[in-house]
């Protein structure tokens, strides 16, 4: 049945109604599908099914990617509360926009996406200033910054990622706070993230999760 | 003396002047050419045309704006509040909707060359028109009917109601937007606008799969344009890549000239095209940034062998940010007037 309920689901998506894979969703669970399965074996392989397809001619589009995301959130949340025990969270981020930045598209992709993957992401909203992006992340004991910029000059500018890992150095957190970084302008240069000195970059939300176990991992290393 | 219009039109035409015709998209650069903020640079149509002229008789580019910045756009609708930076454009602090029955209550201006948010663009144009008008094109900027939603609630709602609805409100602000577009292009073409930049990230296949893109996006691209001369307007989708849709956009739109991505292969966009329009290869300039002199040579080196083939081609930047240096405005320009010779 979950092959079934996978390529229903898959085609939803693909085809961005939101109507449709939820009804699809609750159909399995009707027909006993566990809560446990619709997210690790329907809602993340369909993340991980996107990514493949992202950007490749008439493949997955943004669209899509939102769809994705915001139905990953969606179903993660009502079958959370229906989970027989509570599932392991492999790590914790605090996401916003940097300092100057109203563009919030990018980083609500990324956190739907992340929660399926069981990456719990505290919003810190549009405009963040750099110390509020470290005192959040003390705050909310993340081991993960992330910061959305859709301009050139948010995202390279003085109060963006360079002032976050300024203020990070001076209060001797960078061992214990990475930092990840995304949105157009590193996707023009994919180089521009190690520019801002952040830690990592992802091309879009759906990778954004493979990065960020990469870089928990290094954490805890 | 060979003129940018003399440039653009024998390209246009498949024929050879001197080089390729060269669009430089400097905006905010201009203010410190005048030695003003940003926002003083852009509170006065006669800065922005002088900034304007300043930079084209400095660079020696093909191309004038009179755009200041898309927020504008937003301004004409209501939207109160423009976020300055010193580094980079001005941006929207106020959504226009807050809620969305603020919809219902949005009007369209009528006359958008008698609004009054429309004056200062106006001046633009008029000093543009008078100093250069028959030597340069002056180029306008027009966001599409799908994506004007966007300046007005912010992308995220937008993409939500655009995708699951309600779709009766988002079909009537559509409506709305496209008599929007209409209107601002009749008031920039009675200023003397010769371009016209039809700007739609959502005519993009990096934003909608193929079927958005025929159910949506191409009806609404129709009605924008019924009954509109396509002579001087580009297909532009605000950066994002379009090859796979311009044969369709070609057939179906009619459009006469193309500004792709960086992202889009030039050579293979041009295969596309096939002949039947002029086409834009647009460099990476935020990789202009950080590029040394041969990087440059090099990378303007292998968009014109790919471009200049059977003709039809230009030369484009995107929006140029504030932070490339000088010299690498030069080297590029240099290098774009070397290799895009016919000499
Ligand atoms: C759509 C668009 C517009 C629209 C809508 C803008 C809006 N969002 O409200 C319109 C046409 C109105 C517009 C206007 C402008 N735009 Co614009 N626009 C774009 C475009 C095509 C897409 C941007 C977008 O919204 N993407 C949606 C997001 C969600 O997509 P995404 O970036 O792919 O996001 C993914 C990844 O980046 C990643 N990601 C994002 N954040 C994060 C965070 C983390 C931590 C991680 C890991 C990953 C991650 O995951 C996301 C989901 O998969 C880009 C070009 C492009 N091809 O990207 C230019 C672009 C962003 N715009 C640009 C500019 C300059 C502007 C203007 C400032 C122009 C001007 N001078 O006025 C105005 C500003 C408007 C304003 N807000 O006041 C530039 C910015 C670069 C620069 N030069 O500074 C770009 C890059 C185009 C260009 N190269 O010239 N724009």
């Amino acid at each position: 049945m979950i092959n079934e309920v996978r390529k229903a689901y898959n085609q939803a998506i693909f085809d961005t109604d939101k109507i449709l894979a939820m009804r699809i969703v609750h159909d399995a669970l009707d027909r006993g599908l566990s809560p446990e399965d619709i997210v690790f074996k329907v809602v993340v392989p369909s993340i991980e099914y996107m990514s493949t397809s992202f950007g490749q001619d008439f493949g997955a589009s943004l669209a899509q990617h939102f769809m994705t995301a915001q139905i990953a959130a969606l179903v993660t949340d009502e079958m959370l509360s229906k989970f027989t025990s509570p599932p392991e969270i492999v790590g914790k981020i605090v996401i916003g926009t940097s300092q100057g930045d109203f563009h919030g598209l990018g980083k609500k992709i990324v956190i739907g996406c992340l929660k399926a993957q069981m990456i719990e992401s505290v919003d810190l909203g549009l405009n963040v200033s750099p110390e509020k992006f470290v005192d959040e992340a003390i705050e909310h004991n993340a081991q993960i910054i992330g910061i959305s910029s859709m301009m050139l000059h948010t995202a390279r500018g003085e109060n963006g990622c360079l002032k976050v890992r300024q203020i990070l150095k001076e209060r001797n957190l960078a061992d214990k706070i990475k930092i990840i970084v995304g949105g157009a302008p590193y996707r023009y240069n994919h180089d521009l993230y190690k520019l801002v000195q952040a830690d990592a970059w992802a091309e879009n939300g759906i990778d954004a999760g493979l990065v960020l176990k990469k870089l928990l991992e290094e954490i805890k290393q | 003396m060979i003129t940018g219009f003399d440039r653009l039109m024998a390209a246009a035409n498949g024929e050879k002047s001197d080089r390729i015709p060269v669009f430089c998209n400097l905006l905010d650069q201009g203010a410190k050419e005048l030695g003003l903020s940003l926002k003083e640079y852009y509170s006065k149509g006669e800065y922005v045309a002088e900034g304007q002229l300043k930079m084209r008789e400095k660079y020696g580019y093909d191309n004038l704006w009179s755009l200041f910045y898309v927020g504008k756009e937003a301004e004409l609708l209501g939207c109160k509040n423009i976020i300055y930076a010193n580094d980079g454009p001005p941006t929207i602090g106020h959504m226009v909707f807050r809620k969305p029955e603020d919809i219902h209550n949005m009007v369209i201006p009528d006359d958008i060359s008698n609004h009054p948010e429309f004056q200062e663009t106006l001046k633009c144009l008029q000093i543009l028109k008078k100093e250069s008008g028959d030597k340069y094109p002056i180029c306008a900027y027009i966001t599409a009917s799908m994506a004007m939603p966007a300046m007005l609630m912010g992308m995220e709602k937008w993409m939500d109601m655009l995708l699951s609805g309600p779709f009766d409100l988002r079909d009537k602000l559509l409506a709305m937007t496209s008599d929007f577009f209409k209107k601002q292009l009749v008031a920039y073409r009675k200023a003397g606008a010769d371009i016209i930049i039809y700007s739609n990230p959502f005519g993009s296949p990096y934003f909608v799969s193929a079927k958005l893109f025929n159910e949506l996006s191409m009806p609404w691209m129709e009605k924008d344009l019924q009954g509109v001369d396509r002579f001087g307007l580009v297909y532009y989708c605000g950066g994002a890549r379009m090859n796979q849709v311009l044969n369709q956009v070609i057939e179906k739109l009619g459009f006469a000239t193309f500004y792709l991505s960086p992202f889009d292969d030039i050579a293979q966009g041009k295969q596309l095209i096939a002949g039947r329009a002029l086409c834009a290869g647009v460099i990476n300039d935020i990789k202009l940034i950080d590029w040394t002199y041969d990087e440059i040579k090099a990378e303007v080196k292998r968009m014109l062998d790919a471009g200049m083939k059977g003709g039809k081609f230009f030369f484009g930047t995107l929006v140029m940010p504030l932070y490339i240096p000088e010299k690498n405005i030069r080297y590029m320009l240099e290098a774009v007037y070397e290799y895009g010779s016919y000499a």
